[in-house]
């Protein structure tokens, strides 16, 4: 029922000014990248979903942990039960607000860099984060977010086994790109 | 005897080095060859998730499922993949699911009935299915 109500507040407000100024994705791309001398390892999640008010700069992205894609079925079977443990904690996030950004700006072509702070929560720790990242305005009018950073496993309390440590890198690089539709 | 136990050492050395390497390389199952775990409808599969979550989880995620329902949109592909939105009679939330673009044919389109089965990855704004397959 709450996430019905979360929804309709999201999706079926009255056509206000704040209302005009939200823009939401169901099909972003997060991806992660593991690169050591000993192997390489990356996953893929196209189904990211992220809603963000230009008129307040609050943004909130989420991910199901079940959806990232490896080439390896054993590498997605050890990122799930060992390391994320998704049966547990099923989801990631992040809910903050970009600061600087204006939703005159997006509407205008052209490119910002933004930053965002707030909380990024996964395997069942949240912590607070600062995020650099660029909103692509085209003359079409479509609006694109990315963003690229790393994250350490330990600080969201992901143990990853001494006999596979050197095969996993220190900082995980995580990769964002979101394509707003106006909502 | 000694001859015999080295052959022997080595034969089960090259099968477990072989199952490892197999192993290590193994790749996802195609989801067409999965038996579902359960058949169920678009709006009964919604229905289970935003009644109780957690319970929903449990029961469906990293599970195959199959859905029988009707197409509410095919969404323009995006890097490869294409999403079926089922309906659920629910405007603001559907099951989504996620194709790879090679696997869908056309005449997949609003308004065809649908088999379809996909590995659960949870509820968002949808309920989604990845790795889906039609069920012919």
């Amino acid at each position: 029922m709450t996430k019905h109500l979360i929804l309709a507040a999201l999706f079926a407000a009255p056509l206000t000014l704040a209302a005009q100024e939200r823009y939401a994705t169901r099909t972003g791309h997060i991806s992660f990248h593991s690169d050591t001398p000993m192997e390489k390892i990356e996953a893929h999640n196209h189904k990211s979903t992220s809603v963000l008010d230009a008129s307040t700069g609050a943004v909130e992205f989420a991910v199901l942990m079940k959806g990232f894609e490896f080439d390896k079925a054993l590498m997605q079977e050890h990122f799930n039960e060992n390391y994320v443990e998704s049966d547990k904690f099923p989801k990631a996030g992040f809910k903050g607000k970009f600061n600087g950004l204006t939703a005159d700006d997006l509407k205008k072509a052209g490119t910002k860099e933004v930053t965002a702070e707030g909380e990024m929560s996964m395997h069942g720790v949240t912590k607070p984060v600062t995020i650099k990242g660029t909103f692509t305005m085209e003359p079409t009018g479509a609006v694109k977010a990315s963003s690229t950073f790393t994250i350490k496993p330990e600080d969201y309390n992901i143990t990853i086994p001494g006999m596979v440590r050197d095969n996993i890198a220190k900082e995980i690089t995580i990769k964002v790109q979101m394509d707003y539709v106006k909502m | 005897m000694r001859r015999a136990f080295l052959i022997i050492v080595v034969l089960v050395a090259v099968g477990a080095g072989w199952y490892g390497w197999t192993e290590y390389n193994r790749t996802a199952e195609d989801t067409a060859d999965l038996d579902a775990a359960e058949t169920l409808d678009p709006a009964a599969l919604l229905q289970a998730f935003t009644a109780d979550e957690n319970a929903a989880n449990a029961r469906f995620n990293g599970k195959v499922l199959e859905v029988h329902g009707e197409v509410r949109a095919v969404n323009a592909p995006e890097n490869g993949l294409v999403d079926v939105v089922l309906e659920t009679g629910d405007p603001l939330a559907g099951v989504v699911c996620q194709f790879a673009q090679a696997d869908l044919p056309n005449n997949v389109v609003a308004g065809a009935p649908v088999r379809i089965k996909g590995l659960c990855t949870g509820l968002l704004m949808d309920v989604v299915l990845q790795r889906c397959a039609l069920v012919e």
